[in-house]
């Protein structure tokens, strides 16, 4: 039996039968990392503290590039519209600017955001059911494309564009069932119930707006390509009728996203390496449905239309990790073993719905035991892994969680917690910090202490967390 | 032969699904009886499982060495792990897959196994994919074979006016995996699918109920388009849950040419299981096709068409299969017995993870290592 | 607290419940009275083979503390935490 010296306290564990399997969840053994995209993880931590998040620039881009040119092998007239909400930091709007994806924003917010980074209103796609009257006049005065969600904002977009006497040419977003996910029947104009034809009505009768495009959006992490075969076709043989019936030329056909990434969804048995197809298998589905179904179009000598996809965690998710700490560590009740990281649910949001792998930052000797991963929150909830085969941790040994770069940084919580760096690691290898990490500055910033409230002798000075690296005071 | 000089009747195998339940048995078991009681072979058979309480593991006279692997959703990097280590301790020439839910990993590990030394038998996956319950009733338009009428669904509001579409109840509603339910109306479908959906996910199957009598057809597609040594099976007495309780070998023309034209059409490569309903009007509808040997394939050795043993003879090259014709009229009755486990075996699976052949065999041949 | 310890290990060694128990030297056990087996880490298997063969223990933490080099006390409290779990389960 091993021991190897490391004291452990003595326990003993009974055998519950129904599934006993010393092998079942093992992982695999040469899973050891000492570097994160070319970087020393203890240089970084050492540098900008853990819990840290960080990016690989040259990873991003690359796989970017890979899923564009998978497309664009297939169909000559492609868009990306990178989806803000899945990862917003600034910076990697700005590596999305530059490899030339448009900007797919949802809200009043994602719009200013993208706006303030530079991005052209001509180069945004403007989708999401909570559209103000402000940010619609703004979207429509500087030419972005707005793609509509119910009857009462096609209205407002068509007033707008009346009082500024402009022909707004405008997508609306269509649900329908494809017979492979849920119906998402929430959003968009329904088409089995003719709400997406009364909206076409309104418009075509509409002096103001045009219609020029169709969306729809089928799910998320959808991991049959044959859904999105089957919602191409949907959509070509309404723009069909569209185009026969009124005079209407659809240029947009935005297909929406949710192609999976190699994240372990908890609910599907497989593997993601057997779950998830490959990318060139959706673009092949997606673009031989959407020939096919643009075939008159070319009968008749015309255009075919310009194809959209909002891929954003297919984009990203790969290309981030979390460095996280090992703050203490149990033996449970039931014999298991756990650990609590400095990270959990708060700051990987996506931990509620996938096993993310996790990574050793050292060797280890000893047996392998079931060992169940805790946050650092206050709330029985917030596990990071329920179920996972490590050896014996310490405090202070680092872990690193992989394929957190989708919907992690927007869906975090500011809850008992500061937020951590994140860190981009650039293609030469240098760290930049691109975004601080909070203090107590940052979390009472939009406090306001009316005057009685006031506590006597206060003093207004907030102190500094224990982290390597804050934001300079000067940019405060 | 072999490239490692050896006939098939000296190769080590090593058969997954020990697992023998009494009411669901996987056809592991099943599979090395056949092994060990050809009286040509004579390699080892090592049993291959994902529970210590998998009786096979055990099966002294069946199996020489027990080991447990990684559950399949651990991946394919880890089965490998573990499968590289058995090798080392047995010396393996032979995978026999038998679990559905294992098949996509031993089909990624293919080429890697073959470095080794290890031969399988399996489909590709495509072919693997082509058979899928959702992608079945295409496949089988376009061999011309008979599915039962079926629709895949995400809305369960279907079932509230699925009898206007032509799906009138009790009907079948299948998980995109596994397990099959028969629905009564819409409120038991309904129920049903969202059990379905919380264990195998989206989309469900719905299938119109047939009425006739179920058989199964049992062989080895050669990767060539051909099928080798067809054996069938009447169900003849189902237990409380469904399973098989007894059955009886036939030989249906009808039902073999079904099978001939699916294995043609799949370029099937490796065992598999046809499962098959004749309807009253004598018509042939297909139920669902199995990438591996059914639990009952023990019935093939008692008709002379041992076909682990073909299995094996089709891996070596060998050109003489010699076939027996297939014997009609022999029975199986499935029954359960109590298989001993002394306190040391069962440590050693529980503490180790395997019983090494040469503790348990007859055969001290463990030369690798 | 150690009243409460002294009940536990006298009721453990009534009928030489303690010596009837088999252990493994990989650490599994078997109760041969119940027909409950468990596995046991490695400092929980040298624990409880001490406590078989009649030591005291303040003796087994002795033993822990030399073989782990670990402070007296810290083997101590482990192994009183550790008694009270077996008892719980024999």
């Amino acid at each position: 039996m091993e021991t190897n010296g490391h004291w452990e306290p003595p326990y003993i564990q009974p055998h519950r039968f129904g599934a006993i399997n010393k092998f079942g969840k093992r992982s695999v053994k040469d899973n050891v990392v000492t570097e994160v995209f070319g970087v020393s993880i203890n240089d970084l931590v050492a540098q900008y503290g853990s819990p840290l998040f960080v990016l690989g620039e040259e990873s991003l881009r690359a796989n970017v590039r890979k899923i564009k040119s998978c497309f664009e092998q297939r169909y000559n007239l492609c868009a990306h519209g990178w989806s803000y909400k899945t990862n917003y930091i600034s910076a990697v709007c700005r590596i999305m600017d530059q490899e030339g994806s448009l900007a797919e924003v949802v809200s009043n917010f994602e719009y200013e955001k993208a706006r303030a980074l530079g991005v052209p209103g001509a180069r945004i796609i403007f989708n999401g059911p909570n559209k103000s009257q402000a940010i619609l006049e703004r979207a429509i005065a500087e030419g972005a494309f707005i793609q509509a969600d119910h009857m009462e904002e096609l209205r407002k977009i068509e007033a707008i564009a009346g009082k500024l006497a402009k022909k707004v040419k405008i997508g609306i977003r269509l649900n329908f069932d494809t017979g492979f996910t849920e119906p998402w029947s929430r959003f968009g104009f329904n088409l089995e119930s003719g709400q997406a034809h009364e909206a076409v009505k309104y418009i075509s009768r509409s002096q103001n707006i045009i219609l020029a495009g169709l969306h729809s959006h089928i799910g998320t992490f959808v991991l049959e390509p044959r859904a999105y075969a089957q919602q191409v076709r949907i959509m070509c043989e309404l723009m069909k009728e569209l185009e026969g019936m009124e005079n209407i030329e659809i240029q947009n056909l935005d297909i929406g996203g949710g192609f999976p990434s190699k994240n372990a969804l908890q609910s599907i048995y497989l593997p993601p390496e057997q779950a998830v197809p490959k990318i060139s298998e959706y673009a092949d589905a997606i673009c031989e449905s959407l020939l096919e179904g643009c075939k008159y179009r070319k009968e008749m000598g015309k255009d075919l239309p310009r194809l959209i996809y909002e891929s954003g965690r297919a984009m990203i998710d790969e290309s981030e990790v979390l460095i996280s700490s090992v703050v203490g560590t149990k033996r449970l009740p039931d014999g298991r073993r756990a650990a609590i990281l400095d990270a959990g649910t708060n700051l990987m949001f996506t931990a509620f719905w996938y096993n993310h792998p996790v990574k050793l930052t050292r060797e280890y000797f000893g047996i392998e035991e079931e060992t169940v991963l805790y946050g650092p929150l206050c709330m029985n909830i917030d596990v990071v892994r329920n179920s996972i085969q490590l050896p014996a941790l310490n405090a202070g040994d680092k872990l690193l969680i992989a394929n957190v770069g989708a919907y992690n940084n927007t869906q975090w919580l500011q809850f008992i917690e500061y937020r951590p760096n994140v860190v981009l690691i650039s293609e030469s290898g240098e760290s930049h910090v691109i975004r601080w990490a909070e203090d107590l500055s940052v979390m009472m910033a939009q406090d306001n202490v009316p005057p009685h409230l006031e506590a006597k002798g206060k003093q207004r000075k907030f102190g500094n967390s224990s982290l390597t690296v804050l934001r300079p005071a000067a940019s405060l | 032969m072999s490239k490692n000089g050896k006939a098939w009747r000296n190769w080590n195998v090593a058969v997954t699904g020990m697992n023998a339940s009494p009411e669901s048995p996987g056809p592991g078991y099943a599979v090395a009886r056949c092994l060990r009681e050809d009286p040509e072979f004579n390699g080892r058979i090592i049993g291959i499982g994902y529970d210590v309480l998998d009786a096979g593991l055990y099966a002294r006279n069946i199996c020489d060495g027990g080991y447990l692997i990684p559950y399949p959703s651990a991946g394919k990097d880890a089965l490998f792990e573990r499968l590289k280590e058995l090798h080392e301790a047995e010396d393996i020439n032979v995978i026999i897959p038998c679990l559905d839910a294992e098949i996509q990993n031993f089909i990624a590990l293919k080429d890697e196994l073959e470095k080794l030394g290890i031969k399988m038998l399996i489909p590709s996956k495509e072919q693997f994919t082509m058979r899928a319950k959702d992608q079945l009733s295409k496949f089988c338009e376009s061999v011309g074979v008979l599915a039962p009428e079926s629709k895949t669904i995400t809305n369960p509001s279907f079932f509230d006016d699925c009898e206007s579409q032509g799906f009138e109840y009790p009907l079948m509603v299948k998980g995109i995996f596994y397990d099959a339910v028969l629905a009564r109306n819409a409120f038991e479908a309904k129920a049903i699918m969202a059990k379905l959906v919380n264990s195998w996910g989206y989309p469900v199957l719905v299938q119109k109920l047939l009425c006739g009598d179920e058989f199964d057809l049992s062989a080895i597609g050669d990767g060539r388009r051909g099928m080798l040594g067809p054996v069938m099976m009447r169900k003849r007495a189902l237990t409380e849950k469904g399973k098989a309780w007894a059955g009886v070998t036939v030989e249906e023309p009808g039902i073999a040419e079904v099978a001939r034209k699916l294995i043609h059409g799949l370029s099937w490569s490796g065992p598999f299981e046809v499962e098959v309903m004749r309807t009253h009007d004598e018509k042939i509808y297909l139920i669902e096709i199995n990438p591996r040997f059914p639990a009952w394939i023990y019935l093939s050795h008692a008709v002379n068409r041992n076909l682990p043993i073909l299995l094996l003879k089709v891996l070596a090259g060998d050109e003489e299969l010699d076939l027996a014709p297939a014997k009609t009229g022999t029975f199986f009755i499935r029954h359960a017995q109590e298989l001993i486990v002394d306190l040391p075996a069962f440590e050693s699976m529980l503490i180790d993870g395997g019983i090494a052949s040469d503790v348990i065999g007859k055969h001290r041949t463990v030369s690798a290592v | 607290m150690q009243k409460q310890l002294a009940e536990l290990m006298t009721t453990l060694n009534k009928n030489q419940r303690l010596s009837k128990l088999a252990i493994s030297e990989k650490g599994f056990l078997f109760d041969p009275e119940t027909g409950q087996s468990f596995t046991l880490n490695y400092s929980g298997m040298q624990t409880l083979n001490h406590l078989k063969r009649g030591e005291s223990l303040e003796d087994t933490a002795k033993h822990l503390a030399d073989e782990f080099k670990i402070p007296h006390d810290t083997a101590l409290n482990s192994i009183e935490a550790f008694l009270i779990q077996l008892g719980r389960y024999i």
